[in-house]
């Protein structure tokens, strides 16, 4: 029989994420979001099964057999039961202010007040370093009231850094109330990492350690990190991946491991 | 009216300098072959709109078709980032318009509508609104809140790649899910160009008028054709080609490798069949249907 006591990384950051989502939340999500559409997923089929999710904002309800090789493509929303038009219906539904209140969040850079970098690299916005992808939705979602949920499979200083280069999704801005300040309901709410998990201090906004991974040292976590991290008294240790979810998510839910791809687990 | 043309005399239509809106997702729904003939047709100078652009991007990037892109991301998803498009910005031989996705909508939605700017609530604290021209804040005259004033976009041409379409331009598309270039693309554009995957009698399209997207009226000239968005997905017809786009995202990380690539695929394939025959003939095509 198989091992589900084992698990990967992979596993143990889409459990964690899982959690997040309520049942009766609604949620989507966008490009290359394996390790978020695997947690949705699964929390579907654990302690959310009356989750609502828009495959790729636009597949409604949608019956995937796995975790497809892209998560903007037909494959995913399969059997959905009804298509919402990208820009009439999706976006109509997400500035409400009535749905959609959770979105996951993947991003090249962010930094210690949750402020995430997806456009370019460099100091110069016109001549940059890396030119990346592009906000894409991020600066809507940062700006309308989500509460911000960030994966980031590669956690280290590069990632993680002190202040971004170019501010692509608003988190908390310079901290203390300067999103209050600018009118910005919502904001980020948890990191999810390769190494910890960490939230933002209710009144400076700075990233905190929540937990760290099991078989992960505080000391481990700061030093992957651009910033000083603010550590509570206590940290505790992230919850493992159960026997089930671990079986659900590589058997059921991910069997082609697309998850592990995407945090590089071999 | 009859508005069936030949590709080249299609993208004729487009002049050296303006701005086309293309369909177009990560890996999905382009209309490549206006792409590889606005290439063969050497456009100089064109601005470029996607909501998320790919290997179309890297293309006209490479090629030197674009001088600036207008929309809120470029990548190929899970085969990774334009390389060309991306060579082309870092040298400053390609300026990018970003905007979030509600701000394209907004310029497109004014520019469909003629009005000068629609506001959204999306970007306030980003550092999107300072860099640029096309945006700005604004009191809502009512609440005295702010909002991001967005300028209107008026494309010259909209490129449309669908299912069918009739000699007339009523275009249908199966139910599939619409992006933006379905929904507001054409309704902003001055012209709009469609290939489609076949043209079909007026009478084809009475038995599902709920299929048609675009009407005859509202379009200048359609083209005939048959696995037009290869190699991007164009379900349920067909998938993406993962080995053509492996074989890209190699060769756009070398500049003569690329121009190799593009003499193969784009200068010498005279028509839609031998481009066919180039990328794998039948063989390959039947894989994409399966
Ligand atoms: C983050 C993201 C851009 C990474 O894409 P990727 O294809 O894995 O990119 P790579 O890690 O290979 O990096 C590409 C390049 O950028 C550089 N880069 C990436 N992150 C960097 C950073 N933080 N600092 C400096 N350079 C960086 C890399 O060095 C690499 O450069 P090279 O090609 O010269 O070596 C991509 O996963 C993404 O867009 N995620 C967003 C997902 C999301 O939020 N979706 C929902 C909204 S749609």
């Amino acid at each position: 029989m198989a091992d589900y006591g084992e698990y990967t990384i992979d596993e143990l950051m889409c459990a964690t994420l899982a959690a997040q989502f309520k049942d009766g939340d609604e949620v989507c999500n966008g490009m290359a979001s394996f390790i978020p559409v695997a947690a949705i997923m699964l929390a579907l089929r654990t302690h959310a099964p009356e989750l609502v999710w828009l495959a790729g904002a636009a597949g409604v309800d949608p019956r995937p057999d796995r975790v497809p090789a892209s998560t903007l493509e037909s494959p995913l929303w399969r059997d959905s039961v009804m298509y919402l038009e990208q820009y009439g219906d999706f976006w109509n539904y997400a500035q409400s202010g009535r749905h959609l209140h959770t979105f996951c969040v993947g991003a090249a850079q962010l930094d210690q007040y949750g402020n995430a970098n997806n456009s370019v690299i460099g100091d110069d916005y016109h001549r940059p370093k890396v030119r990346l992808p592009g906000t894409a939705g991020l600066a809507d979602m940062g700006a309308l009231g989500k509460n911000l949920l960030y994966w980031n499979t590669n956690h280290n200083p590069r990632s993680l850094v002190e202040k971004v280069d170019f501010v692509s999704c608003p988190g908390y801005l310079g901290g203390g109330d300067e999103r209050d300040k600018l009118g910005l309901t919502g904001g980020p709410k948890l990191v999810v990492t390769n190494l910890a998990v960490l939230d933002f201090a209710p009144d400076s906004k700075r990233m905190r350690l929540r937990s760290v991974h099991p078989g992960v040292t505080v000391e481990q976590v700061q030093e992957a990190t651009g910033f000083e991290l603010l550590v509570p008294s206590s940290v505790e240790e992230t919850p493992k991946p159960t026997a089930e979810q671990v079986r659900l998510l590589r058997d059921v839910i991910d069997p082609d491991g697309m998850c592990k791809r995407e945090a590089g687990v071999k | 009216m009859n508005k069936v043309m030949t590709i080249e005399e299609a993208v004729g239509l487009v002049s050296d300098g303006e701005i086309v809106a293309l369909q177009n997702m990560a890996t999905q729904a382009a209309p490549m072959a206006l792409v590889r003939e606005l290439i063969r047709q050497e456009k100089r100078n064109l601005g470029l709109v996607c909501l998320v652009g790919g290997m179309a991007v890297d293309w006209l990037s490479a090629a030197g078709v674009i001088d600036r892109f207008i929309g809120a991301a470029v990548s190929m998803e899970q085969f990774g980032l334009c390389n060309q498009y991306r060579k082309a910005v870092e040298g400053g031989r390609v300026r990018v318009e970003e905007l979030s996705e509600t701000a394209l909508n907004a310029r497109l939605g004014a520019g469909a509508r003629n009005l000068p700017f629609l506001p959204t609530r999306g970007m306030l604290g980003s550092d999107l609104i300072d860099i640029n021209d096309n945006l700005t804040l604004l009191q809502d005259p009512f609440t005295g809140e702010t909002v991001v004033a967005c300028r209107a976009l008026v494309p010259d041409v909209a490129f449309i790649h669908a299912h069918r379409a009739d000699a007339r331009g009523n275009v249908q598309i199966e139910p599939t899910i619409k992006w933006p270039d379905l929904g507001i693309f054409p309704k902003a554009s001055k012209k709009v160009i469609v290939t489609a995957e076949e043209i079909v009698d007026t009478e084809v399209l009475r038995r599902n008028p709920d299929r048609t997207v675009l009407p005859g009226f509202a379009v200048d000239a359609v083209v005939e054709v048959p696995y037009g968005a290869h190699p991007t997905s164009f379900f349920p017809n067909y998938t993406y080609d993962t080995a053509f786009h492996l074989e890209w995202i190699k060769v756009a990380r070398d500049d003569e490798a690329t121009q190799a690539f593009l003499q193969k695929y784009v200068y010498e394939p005279a028509t839609q069949a031998d481009y066919l025959a180039a990328v794998g003939g039948a063989e390959r095509i039947l894989e994409l249907t399966r």
